[in-house]
């Protein structure tokens, strides 16, 4: 008890600091299991958001192929020639009638 | 006094005692719980570690798979001819519906029948009728808004199932051609039955975890690696194709046709611009489909060509060398015996030169060309030009005519070969024929797919011969020809008009088969196209006037399509000259 160099936090960091490796060890230890566990997360998410934009293709596949039928209904030709002819006055010349002008 | 107490009892001598069982005790009890803990987690998770495992699957994993819609079938251009689409279809369990008390709520089940558009009795009929039964279809093939519907009435026992619904948007236009695929998908007719294969996928299927709110947080292993559709490109070009529907339809009509069929073909490669026939129907709507309106009449159906193959004569005869494209040959008086039978021409033409037997589809001239040369020789001809023989389009039903392989023939015979008769041809081959004329001479397969290059061709007829007689058919359609009506102008057209009795059991009967194929711009060969009309009804029936305006419509239209520059003025009275020069 009478011995005054007993100081307790300084004993325990001078053991700390002898064992300084194996302390390092464990913190990475430590570290690296936080890393997995935030990693997971971080993977689960991405893979949650890669489904998601999955089956956003998916709907917009649709929204396209149903698209190309209107698109296909509205530009049919005999539909475009009707509306050519009877609403906008035009009308196909005839080979004879044609002006060919040629790029120099 | 509390101090003195206090002192009192501190200066008591009472030593701390260790009371050694009582540490013992909270020490094993307390190392007791925690071997039990470490002891309950080796065992869940070193020695068995399995049912634990599979609890979790069990709530977790799911497996999910991805549909493929089929291919999608484009023209050359990029339209649409075949778009697959994914509808539901609506199925019940009428266990499960008996079982959960599924008819309480009948208003339910009659908006159901209403947005199916059935009576409700026949839906509930198929869920009451066998109540063990665990599967049976109440509708296919419903668009989503109306799945959604359904989804939401939350009937129980009844459910949605992915499939697909194949629309054309070309409908009638293209129907024989693209064919048609039935309820579960399968292409039974036409391009989609040749390249089933091809044009289907099949889903892939994988294992995911799923959290408790539905999203996928882990891919596991893939159960069925799927395979993706491919789309199909085809070699038709859907505007000439929609132009020679509708000039064929018209003319079918006009003429009381009991068919007809146009055939387009890119002379310099092979590639099918167009096929149309009539009648047709319409594949979105399939609710009477009547068979013969779905063949492909234009490489099923064959015919005697008639005058059309009368040019491959004059080809085989100049290939030979047993006259010169110059030759002169005497047809007077207009008839000419052979065996007991007579071949005769409507008129006496006198001498007439090559191009003339042509523009006036003199028998009597092109049996004398024919029976100059071996029929053998003739035969080898018209065979090495594809009659007789697949055309390499691939498609299921193809026919590929008759061409008799015999050692004697009479000289009757050998003339009516000349003109048509005795021997059976496709549109299609006809088509192809002329393409082979058109191009110099040089014979391509068939090809219904876009083509990224020219295929390998053969060399059937020289060059030489191929241009003559392309320059002598000009006359067929200028005046004083046979097939005036299929004259454009603009667009010199070397064709030929043909009119064919069709055979009947014991003879020819009064049905006809009129036709008009040919190429144009003479001056620089493109299409080559070939009408042909069946059994027309009306006062016409001839070829030229039957056919022939058909095919200066299509023929112009596509030329215009395809940018053609149309030849001057004085171009086309320098060709005429060629030609009146040579007719006369």
């Amino acid at each position: 008890m009478s011995k005054p160099s007993l100081n307790l936090p300084r004993i325990v960091l001078h053991d700390l600091w002898r064992h300084k490796w194996i302390l390092l060890l464990a913190l990475l230890v430590l570290g690296h299991a936080v890393a997995v566990v935030y990693t997971s997360h971080v993977s689960r998410k991405l893979t949650t958001q890669w489904d998601q934009l999955l089956q956003e293709r998916d709907r917009l596949d649709i929204e396209w192929r149903n698209l190309l039928l209107e698109e296909q209904s509205q530009t049919e030709h005999s539909r475009i020639t009707r509306i050519a002819s009877k609403e906008l006055n035009m009308s196909r010349p005839l080979p004879s009638e044609e002006v060919v002008v040629k790029v120099p | 006094m509390i101090r003195q107490a206090k002192t009192k009892r501190v200066s008591k001598p009472q030593k701390p005692q260790l009371i050694h069982w009582r540490l013992y005790v909270v020490v094993g009890f307390v190392f007791a719980l925690f071997c039990s803990l470490v002891g309950r987690a080796a065992y869940i998770q070193i020695i068995e570690p399995d049912k634990l495992r599979h609890e979790s699957d069990m709530r977790t994993l799911r497996t999910t798979s991805r549909e493929v819609q089929r291919g999608l079938i484009t023209d050359r251009n990029g339209d649409m001819l075949a778009v697959s689409v994914p509808v539901r279809a609506v199925w019940a369990d009428p266990k499960q519906v008996n079982d959960n008390n599924g008819f309480a709520d009948m208003r339910r089940w009659q908006a159901l029948a209403d947005v199916l558009h059935e009576p409700i009795e026949d839906v509930l009929d198929r869920v009451r009728s066998n109540p063990t039964k665990r599967f049976t279809y109440l509708k296919r093939q419903v668009t989503p808004a109306v799945a959604d519907y359904i989804t939401q009435l939350k009937l129980p026992g009844v459910f949605l199932k992915s499939e697909s619904r194949r629309y054309y948007p070309g409908g009638e236009i293209t129907a024989q051609l693209i064919g048609i695929t039935n309820i579960d998908d399968v292409g039974i007719e036409g391009v989609e039955n040749a390249y089933n294969s091809w044009l289907t996928g099949t889903p892939s299927k994988q294992k995911v975890r799923k959290s408790r709110d539905g999203h996928v947080v882990e891919r596991l292993d893939i159960v069925q690696e799927g395979e993706s559709p491919n789309d199909l490109v085809l070699s038709i070009d859907h505007r000439i194709q929609q132009l020679a529907y509708r000039e064929l339809k018209r003319t079918t009509e006009m003429n009381q046709a009991t068919s007809g069929s146009i055939v387009v073909l890119d002379i310099h490669t092979g590639e099918v611009l167009a096929m149309v026939n009539t009648p047709s129907y319409n594949p979105n709507a399939r609710d009477n489909l009547q068979t013969f309106r779905m063949r492909n009449r234009a490489m099923t159906d064959t015919f005697e060509p008639g005058s059309t193959i009368k040019p491959f004569v004059v080809a085989a005869a100049l290939e030979a060398g047993t006259v010169k494209s110059t030759d002169i040959i005497p047809t007077s008086p207009g008839w000419m015996r052979l065996g007991g039978r007579q071949v005769r021409d409507p008129n006496n033409y006198g001498d007439m030169s090559l191009a003339r037997i042509l523009a006036k589809s003199s028998n009597v001239g092109i049996s004398k060309l024919a029976l100059s040369i071996p029929v053998q020789q003739l035969l080898g001809t018209y065979q090495s030009m594809g009659l007789g023989s697949f055309s390499g389009i691939n498609l299921t039903g193809e026919s590929a005519g008759v061409i008799q392989d015999r050692h004697r023939w009479s000289d009757f015979e050998r003339a009516t070969l000349s003109f048509g008769y005795g021997l059976t041809a496709t549109t299609l081959q006809l088509a192809r024929m002329y393409a082979t004329l058109g191009n110099g001479g040089t014979l391509y397969p068939v090809s219904i797919l876009k083509l990224k290059k020219p295929p390998e061709g053969e060399r059937v007829i020289s060059q030489n011969v191929a241009n003559d007689v392309l320059q002598m058919m000009v006359g067929v359609t200028e005046k004083g020809g046979t097939g005036t009506l299929a004259h454009i102008d603009g667009y010199p057209v070397a064709g030929k008009s043909g009119t064919s009795r069709k055979a009947i059991a014991g003879g020819y009967g009064d049905d006809y088969v009129a036709l008009f194929a040919g190429v144009a711009p003479v001056n620089n060969p493109k299409l080559a196209i070939v009408v042909v009309v069946n059994e027309p009804k009306g006062d016409l029936y001839y070829g030229g006037s039957v056919a022939g305006p058909a095919f200066a419509k299509v023929m112009s239209g596509s030329l215009q399509m395809l940018n053609v520059e149309p030849i001057s003025d004085k171009e086309q009275v320098q060709l005429a000259g060629i030609a009146a020069g040579r007719t006369e």
